[in-house]
């Protein structure tokens, strides 16, 4: 065995710990005293190339540099990652490519964009990523919202108008959707009735007096519920106020009551606390072309009027 | 002692290296447990059932410091006062000393645990203990040095032998470290909360020169003296090199401090300081693995004793994860790799490879070695330890891979770009890939706490039967004397 041969030639340091422990006197492996020169040599490189060692308040620079486009003027500066990630936004592959398209769409019309299938290509793969990162926390990565929270996207019912002007309006400045709570106002029967004759607004079967008598607060001084919802109850998008003759249902959960009075209940709990929501303004967080593009994915999930 | 009127005084001290290998169990047990609840948390968050003190961010804390500083900790306590004693031929140094350094360090775990679970914690990544604890810490580490170094200076061998080196640096590094870190100013006196005495980037500088040399010193140094006693031991062959010892010992201690910055890469900390840590982080491979050679090179000609020495098996192991982990390192602080790694599960992956590879496996054999020789019998079971090497080896494995996977991959998503120059993935996208290989790092977590109940039991076993040998042995002797007392 060549180890025997090894034991023979090479002496331990002579010392013996707790009975048996010893210590050969090897020589350092070459390979690992040339690696770990080589890792010397690495770092030594990398100390000429980029900023590395503090020199009094200052550092050295390292001879590799890094140049970009500001107001007009190239800068040119030493190595850092604050530059590079300016170089790179500015000319990288993926910024290029998206650039020419992020300028074709902010000199086009809403009218022309959605006119032009690559344009709206391009819209589609953008919007994917602008709504599933900032937008999809609240309406859901399909859009489809939360019954009582958070507007549904992907139907035509909109509150606030469908355009895609009102839609562009609405997710750059917000919205604060309110309706004032009636339970000082009206009392259990009279929110029983209000209730009725809102749910015959969408063909529901209901009792033919309660929903007279409702119709009569609503349409009336007692509730005044027209003002805002209009005498036809079709809402009004300037102050968000539903249609309550489309079946669709945004905050009372109708559709999934399973019998008229878990309806009436949904209905009559809306009425009674009243809607306080929020949709914030994005125009700060944001860049207009984002907003502009956001705006035509949303009207193109499939309810843009 | 019954049977000690002979000796006044044992020659070692053994019943303070008991206590502490016990509890580096207890904890352990504890602290990989609660490890696979939240890795489970993570893939069904279901398991959070609303209860505060058991979502992941307070149970995350509980698990590091009872894993790092409970089950790692009370090995090194246990290991290191059994390697001084037997390497300087002397008993340890005090009495109540020792005794301090063991309640001292349960009482901070117990407390800074608990503290976590209820929001006492001042936020410092595997520093949370609030500031009462760590004045405790402060004392009982003084302690531990006082102990340590009065026994070495009444070591009955001229030389020291080359574990203690790395005991010494893990006990002095690790002193500094807490200190400077947890530099903080109380709200007042009686509250338990803080707040550090530095801020901003300053802060995080300091929280991570602690935090990587928290993993050079107390994760790597202290492990490699561990590593320098038993493996020749448990090999029966000596250290492959005394030159290569004294040389990665100082190019460790060396390299190590420097290194901390390069967790801050591409953040608002100045360039120059996470290249300078970059660099150092390259040039710290090969004294890494200096190490790994020296225990490797150790078992050369003694190679036969992987096919029959379940320990070996442990301890070798242990080594290769190592090495793996010391050569991932470096790589994953280059800027350009980091760029991807950093904020993944790839460095997760990266941690425990060397936690449950390195740390906890060497601890693992080291531990089947000691506590047999503690007990003056032998292991109940040696097929027991093949079962607990193949369940945490199958665990660490499932458990590296998948963060490969979840990691990698989740970098990779993030930065792809479409035709158009888009961002290719939205981020709950990546969360969503992230699923099945969590799934995966969970059940290597299973597999990992599965192993150590499996030494748990064969350890209890081998206590159980030394005590009935002991008794026996006592009636035996007790039954003669009465003959001859007759």
């Amino acid at each position: 065995m060549s180890d025997k041969h090894n034991e023979q030639a090479v002496q331990t340091t002579g010392h013996a710990w707790d009975g048996d422990l010893q210590e050969f006197n090897n020589p350092l492996p070459r390979w690992w005293v040339w690696a770990f020169y080589a890792s010397v040599a690495f770092a030594v490189i990398y100390w000429i190339l980029y900023p590395v060692w503090p020199v009094g308040r200052d550092y050295t620079k390292g001879v590799l540099k890094v140049s970009y486009e500001s107001n007009g003027k190239t800068v040119t500066s030493h190595w850092n990652t604050r530059a590079v990630y300016i170089e790179d936004m500015q000319k990288g592959e993926e910024a290029l490519k998206q650039k020419a398209y992020l300028d074709k769409v902010a000199k086009a019309s809403f009218a022309q964009i959605l006119s032009d299938p690559e344009m709206m290509a391009f819209v589609r793969s953008i919007g994917k990523g602008l709504f599933g990162d900032n937008c999809a926390a609240c309406h859901g990565q399909g859009a489809s919202g939360v019954i009582g929270k958070f507007p549904n996207l992907v139907d035509d019912s909109w509150l606030w108008g469908g355009s895609v002007e009102d839609i562009h309006r609405t997710i750059r400045d917000g919205h604060a959707g309110f309706m004032p709570a009636f339970r000082e106002t009206l009392n259990e029967e009279e929110l029983e009735q209000v209730a009725s004759y809102v749910l015959s607004l969408s063909g529901h079967k209901v009792d033919p007096a309660k929903a007279e008598a409702g119709s009569k607060i609503f349409n009336g001084q007692k509730g005044g519920c027209h003002y805002c919802h209009t005498h036809q109850a079709k809402g009004m998008k300037s102050v968000g106020s539903a249609n309550l003759t489309d079946a669709v249902w945004t905050i009372a959960d109708v559709p999934d009551a399973p019998d008229l009075k878990g309806k009436l209940a949904a209905v009559e709990q809306v009425i009674r606390n009243g809607v306080q929501r929020r949709m914030p303004a994005w125009r700060d967080r944001l860049t207009p072309e984002q907003i502009k593009l956001l705006a035509v994915y949303v009207h193109e999930l499939g309810g843009g009027k | 002692m019954a049977h000690g009127s002979s000796v006044a005084v044992e020659q070692y001290n053994y019943d303070i290296v008991k206590k502490f290998a016990i509890m580096a169990l207890v904890w352990g047990v504890f602290g990989m447990s609660v490890g696979t609840w939240i890795a489970s948390e993570l893939a069904f968050p279901v398991l959070n059932f609303d209860i505060p003190q058991i979502t992941f961010g307070r149970f995350r804390p509980v698990h590091t410091t009872s894993v790092i500083f409970g089950f790692g900790g009370n090995a090194l306590f246990a290991t290191s006062y059994y390697v001084v004693q037997r390497t300087c031929q002397t008993r340890l140094y005090g009495d109540l000393l020792p005794k301090f350094t063991f309640w001292g360090w349960q009482l901070a775990l117990l407390l800074g645990v608990v503290g976590y679970m209820n929001g006492v914690t001042q936020a410092r990544e595997y520093a949370e203990f609030e500031w009462p604890v760590d004045l405790l810490i402060t004392v009982v580490w003084v302690a531990y040095a006082v102990v340590f170094v009065q026994t070495l200076r009444r070591r009955s061998q001229p030389h020291i032998y080359v574990a203690n080196w790395f005991y010494m640096a893990f006990i002095l590094a690790t002193a500094l470290l807490h200190i400077f870190n947890n530099l903080a100013v109380p709200v007042d006196l009686f509250s338990t909360k803080s707040y550090s005495l530095f801020s901003g980037v300053q802060d995080a500088m300091t929280q991570w020169w602690y935090g990587h040399n928290a993993v050079g010193f107390f994760l790597t140094a202290a492990f490699l003296g561990m590593m320098y006693y038993f493996v020749p031991k448990q090999a029966g062959r000596p250290i492959y090199s005394y030159r290569l010892s004294i040389v990665h010992f100082w190019a460790l201690s060396f390299m190590y401090m420097w290194v901390g910055a390069h967790h801050l890469h591409w953040t608002a900390l100045p360039d120059w300081t996470s290249s300078l840590a970059a660099t150092f982080s390259i040039m710290l491979l090969m004294p890494s693995w200096g190490g790994m050679i020296n225990g490797i090179m150790t078992l050369s000609g003694a190679w036969d004793k992987l096919r029959s020495d379940p320990i070996m098996l442990f301890l070798i192991a242990s080594l290769s994860f190592y090495g793996m982990s010391t050569f991932e390192g470096p790589l994953m602080s280059l800027k350009s790799v980091n760029a991807l790694s950093h904020y993944t599960d790839w460095t997760v992956g990266h941690v425990h490879s060397g936690a449950l590879g390195w740390v906890a496996l060497v601890s693992f054999g080291s531990m089947y070695h000691m506590i047999p020789r503690l007990y003056d019998t032998k292991l109940w079971s040696q097929r027991l330890v093949y079962a607990h090497f193949w369940l945490a080896t199958i665990g660490i494995v499932l458990y590296i891979t998948s963060m490969w996977v979840s990691g990698i991959g989740q970098g990779l998503m993030l930065r792809a770009f479409d035709d158009f120059g888009n961002l290719a993935y939205t981020f709950i996208e990546t969360v969503t890939f992230m699923h099945w290989p969590l799934v995966a790092r969970a059940l290597g977590g299973a597999f990992f706490v599965s192993g150590i109940l499996v030494m748990v039991f064969n350890i209890t076993m081998t206590i159980r039967t030394a005590r009935q040998e002991q008794a026996a042995i006592e009636a035996k002797i007790a039954a003669k004397l009465a003959r001859a007392g007759a």
